[in-house]
């Protein structure tokens, strides 16, 4: 076992993480901490943009910005003056597959905050002068993403890569399917799809667990959607096999970004796990990996070059992404293949694979560094269905890890003759 | 440079054992100092402390490392110069300093960073790079007196070296009001409105701190970590953004050694152009500096302010930052006193701060403009 320098009992785990289920469907989760005179929680329902009709792209996204313009109790001014006047924020937006939400208040203005919370997922009015402010709001957004070469890479990238699944859609949506979103098609999204079935909530900092369930309880439990749908079900996706390659003119920017990548396991799978600590070694590790070495250190090339391997539920990416000069564009794609095929071709070293390991046992006690990364950790655990021990199992789970199972992981998902390249920048 | 290697370590071997310890370090620079972080488990400590005490007098600035770190910078420049808005602050920056340094982007002009010689940079590092005129500052899990030795074993060998330093000049005011405008080929059209502010250790920057809330929302204290309160109900989102001018406006105010300036940044919608968005903007300072101020929004601000020290506190790091930031501009009780201190400020005080920094008479406004017309503007 490598070196550890805590007890992964002082983890937190099942005996200490209070998690409760309500016959509504829905699930409460937190982890006190006496110290914190602040409260930080985050949550989520299960309906992202996955479930945008046709033509109405981004209609998830515009739901979750309309939340907070107004409930039955409070109009806009109303309940942004009570959530501001105690300093409190409470932020949600929309992802494929749920509507996420997290927020912070001083802990004596939790049961204020609740109440808001519960009024904006569960009441929201939908006001005719908000919906058009945010509409127009939305097409700045558009403009502005237009001539951002980072975004714009992300999109062609997605456009590529996932083809007709529903991922191929940014979750904003497109500038001519918003401006066809009308209120009714808000009021119906809302009315199918929200309600408390599947509705997780993590809280963590200075409450107390049984106390905060109870109150909860007391606002959450009368929240009954008779109506409310399941997500339609994510399509079955298959991995393409060419590759693909696509550069979106931009003119006049200094910079391009560029995205070169391939699929990858489910989030927190046990060959997730296995493909995490090859990316780490190839585009994280101290200065962004080999990648980061290759790219930047050596060549000079970028001023960030890494990797990055999505955790999601559904079908999800394993990339490698760079800010480079438009004249350079081509030359780190090749510096690029160069380290994929390196990663494809022989097992990590043995003093690269030490490193990684320590670094996720020595993350472990860092996670926990503040009470919003609390949180966003037991969102997790429900989220992908983990064990409540998970942290404390995860050093047995690290240690048994080889080379030969990253080079195994490595095969089988990235395929030098099927890279998804994408693009953004001016002409090379 | 400095993560480039030193005569003991190389900088791989460096970046390598902070990371297998699980944790992380890196470097950021302001205006009025260079600061180095490590967030690592408690049992690293010394590793962490080795590593800053060998750099702070032994870093090799080889001349190849020199020219394949300069490309990166450049390309770190490219990156930023892709954003309009980036490119206007700039314009605005060098608009309200004339000759204090607080005029220059922290990153460099694209000239200077092709200019500068390794021996620039050498010349730089050995002089300002001394334990006498260095600030440590350790947050979180540790044993006080353990670590007192710890930094008496890495850092007192250090020779003792005098720091030879050029004062700037403080500009205390904007000497009159100035409009930079910049076109490009961005689509949609940007404000900036600049102030000059009290430095931090003025009295009046916390009466400051208080009428930034109020106009604009309050400033995160979070460095690192996350968490900020919504600007939704500050005055300038009231009037400008659900009055539809703008798509959004926040505001930016920092603690500095010298006198700074306080930043308002406004994304105009398509149908108003700035100077229909400036017309509105001027009338709500013009509403601000001559009616008298609510109770209700004074004691919001408060209470923005202790929730903000409390979000502010959550993440260790941050807490290491802010008594470090405090010190180098007042003393670290700036920050741990900060919530008395804004409640100490009266009506009075804001009304007087504002009217005379809010000057539209010393101000700078910078306007973005697609160079096409294609926004209204």
């Amino acid at each position: 076992m490598a070196n550890m320098s805590f007890s992964p009992t002082a983890l937190p785990g099942s005996d200490t993480i209070f998690r409760k289920r309500f016959p509504n469907g829905s699930t409460f989760l937190a982890y006190p901490n006496s110290t914190s005179p602040a409260v930080f929680f985050r949550g989520y329902l299960p309906v992202g943009s996955l479930s945008d009709p046709a033509g109405k792209n981004g209609l998830a996204n515009f739901n979750a910005g309309m939340l907070s313009t107004g409930t039955k109790q409070h109009e806009f001014r109303q309940l942004h003056r009570l959530l501001e006047s105690c300093g409190a924020s409470i932020s949600i937006s929309a992802g494929a597959l749920a509507t996420v939400f997290s927020g912070q208040c001083l802990k004596e203005d939790l049961p204020l905050i609740l109440a808001l919370l519960m009024q904006m997922l569960s009441e929201p009015t939908f006001p005719q002068a908000h919906f058009e402010r945010l509409q127009q709001q939305l097409m700045t957004v558009f403009r502005i993403q237009s001539q951002d070469t980072t975004e714009m890479a992300s999109q062609a990238f997605d456009r590529l890569y996932y083809r007709d699944h529903p991922y191929a859609h940014p979750e904003l949506g497109y500038p001519q399917t918003v401006s066809t979103i009308c209120r009714e098609d808000l009021l119906e999204f809302h009315a199918n799809y929200f309600g408390p079935e599947g509705l997780v909530i993590a809280f963590a900092g200075g409450m107390e667990s049984e106390k905060t369930a109870a109150l909860f309880e007391q606002i959450f439990s009368n929240w009954n959607a008779p109506s409310q749908q399941k997500q339609v079900d994510l399509p079955v996706w298959h991995p393409h096999k060419q590759a693909m390659r696509e550069h979106v003119v931009i003119p006049e920017k200094s910079q391009s970004d560029l995205i070169i990548g391939t699929s990858a396991p489910v989030g927190m799978s046990q060959e997730y796990q296995l493909c995490a600590l090859g990316n780490n070694i190839l585009g994280q590790f101290g200065m962004m990996g080999r990648i980061g070495e290759s790219v930047r250190e050596r060549s000079g090339l970028a001023y960030y070059s890494a990797s990055t391997l999505g955790a999601g539920l559904g079908p999800t990416t394993w990339k490698v992404v760079a800010g480079v000069n438009p004249n350079n564009l081509d030359k780190a794609i090749r510096k690029i293949k160069e380290e994929l095929s390196r990663f494809i071709t022989e097992p990590v070293t043995r003093e690269e694979l030490e490193d990684v390991k320590q670094q996720a046992l020595g993350q472990l006690p860092i996670s926990l560094e503040s009470n919003s990364g609390i949180a966003r950790l037991l969102l997790s655990l429900e989220r992908f269905q983990l064990s409540m021990d998970y942290l404390r199992e995860l050093p047995a789970v690290l240690e048994a890890v080889t080379a030969e199972d990253i080079l195994t992981c490595a095969r089988n998902y990235w395929h030098l003759d099927s890279l998804v390249i994408a693009s953004a920048g001016s002409t090379p | 440079m400095q993560f480039k290697g030193t005569s003991n370590y190389s900088g791989k071997a460096m970046e390598n054992a902070i990371a297998r310890t699980g944790g992380y370090s890196n470097a950021f620079t302001s205006p009025d100092w260079t600061a180095y972080f490590q967030t690592l488990p408690s049992s690293a400590l010394e590793t962490a402390l080795r590593f800053e005490a060998d750099r702070m007098v032994n870093s090799l600035y080889d001349a190849v490392e020199v020219e394949t770190e300069r490309t990166v910078i450049l390309s770190e420049r490219e990156g930023n110069e892709n954003d309009p808005q980036f490119l206007l602050s700039e314009k605005v920056q060098q608009a309200a300093f004339k000759q204090h340094p607080y005029r220059n982007e922290v990153l460099g002009s694209t000239e200077d960073l092709l200019r500068l010689t390794r021996d620039d940079l050498y010349q730089h590092y050995r002089n300002y790079y001394q334990p006498s005129n260095a600030l440590l500052c350790l947050a979180g899990s540790f044993d006080e007196d353990a670590a007192l030795k710890l930094i008496e074993k890495y850092f007192s060998p250090i020779a003792q070296t005098e720091t030879i330093r050029s004062t700037p000049t403080p500009e205390n005011e904007i000497a009159q009001a100035e409009k930079v405008e910049l076109l490009g080929p961005d689509e949609v059209n940007y404000i900036q409105i600049a102030w000059r502010s009290p430095k931090a250790s003025d009295p009046d920057f916390f009466a400051y701190t208080l009428i930034e809330s109020i106009l604009s929302g309050p400033s995160t204290l979070n460095m690192f970590g996350s968490g900020g309160i919504g600007n939704r109900t500050s005055r300038l989102y009231r009037e400008l953004v659900e009055n539809q001018f703008a798509a959004s406006v926040y505001g930016s105010l920092s603690a500095s050694i010298d006198p700074g300036i306080y930043t308002l940044y406004i994304t105009c919608r398509d149908d108003h152009s700035p100077d229909e968005v400036i017309a509105r903007f001027n009338q709500v300072i013009d509403s601000f500096l001559n009616q008298e101020l609510s109770l209700e929004e004074q004691e919001t601000a408060l209470k923005q302010a202790r929730a903000n020290f409390a979000y502010s506190i959550d993440n260790i790091t941050n807490q290491a930052f802010w008594v470090g930031y405090a010190q180098s501009f007042a003393g670290y009780d700036w920050f741990t006193n900060y919530v008395e201190s804004l409640r100490q400020v009266t009506r009075e005080d804001i009304t007087r701060v504002a009217r005379h920094y809010l000057d539209p008479a010393r101000r700078i406004t910078g306007v973005y403009r697609n160079r096409d017309g294609v926004s209204n503007g």
